[in-house]
């Protein structure tokens, strides 16, 4: 498969991956640590969304869906199959030092090791899911907080995972 | 011993390890699932994260190409019940609850 094309495809994969594991999880919902409640209320303040803003400050403070996806791609790229199994427990670590319990992070690098392995029988090799995250992490952390929380914020509306706080 | 082993042998093994992890769990009275909320629950359960632990530990083993007697079988048996163990009676050393009015607060 031509790269470029690989790469889009494999970015789009994965940020739905990381999206919607994450949402599922409750990261919308409440800010696991002290840390992501002030990026949440830092993106509020500037005209985003508190349940993306919530979103976006959990996914800094401690490894979800995000960093295992992309852990489990490193992993796969490396040792095949087995390497993101070692992820995933790579990141259940992460995640326990942390202080978040880790359903988010393991779920999303499992799933990530499954898709990785199964994309590589139709020509998406591990290294473009590992840049096609890079990407997908970018468009929601790198670009405009406000908007992207805005955009989170939607989708934790639709999956019933929108935030009580304030 | 270096053996070469086909894919399917491992993820067999992978498959038996995750059972023999949850059955060893269970005996040793954890639950089967955290109780709810589940999503924000710290409980350890038998199916999380004994199984996560297990397979974790047993690829990093297979990885260098270990895998002893019986095609790496034996092997998957020991880790999965050495996790189930640890799990009930070493996890909270290792990892203790974060202190929830410094966490939540």
């Amino acid at each position: 498969m031509n790269e470029i094309v690989g790469v889009i495809i494999a970015s789009i994969i994965s940020w739905i991956n990381f999206v919607v594991i994450d949402t599922y999880f409750g990261l919308p919902e409440a800010p696991g640590v002290k840390g992501a409640e002030i990026v949440g209320y830092s993106i509020k303040k500037r005209g985003g969304d508190l349940s993306g803003g919530f979103f976006q400050g959990n996914i800094l403070c401690s490894p979800d869906a995000s960093a295992g996806t992309l852990i489990a791609s490193m992993g796969v790229m490396l040792l095949g199959f087995q390497g993101g199994l070692i992820a995933t427990l790579i990141v259940y670590i992460g995640n326990r030092l942390c202080a978040d319990p880790g359903y988010a992070g393991t779920t999303g690098a499992l799933s990530a090791t499954i898709i990785v392995t199964l994309g590589s029988y139709i020509g998406l090799t591990p290294l473009m899911f590992v840049a096609g995250m890079v990407i997908a992490i970018t468009t929601i952390q790198g670009l405009d907080h406000s908007s992207s929380s805005k955009l989170l914020g939607s989708i934790a509306k639709r999956l019933n995972r929108k935030t009580k706080l304030k | 011993m270096i053996v070469n082993i086909t894919e399917m042998y491992i993820l067999l093994n992978y498959l038996i390890a995750i059972i023999v992890s949850i059955t060893v769990a269970l005996t040793l009275k954890l639950p089967l699932l955290p109780e709810e909320p589940r999503r924000f629950s710290w409980t350890t359960s038998a199916l999380f994260p004994t199984p996560i632990i297990t397979i974790g530990l047993l690829a990093i083993i297979y990885s260098i190409n270990f895998f002893w007697i019986c095609d790496g079988t034996v092997l998957a048996i020991i880790i999965a019940i050495l996790s189930g163990l640890s799990v009930k009676y070493l996890f909270d050393y290792i990892f203790p609850k974060p202190n929830i009015g410094e966490s939540n607060e």
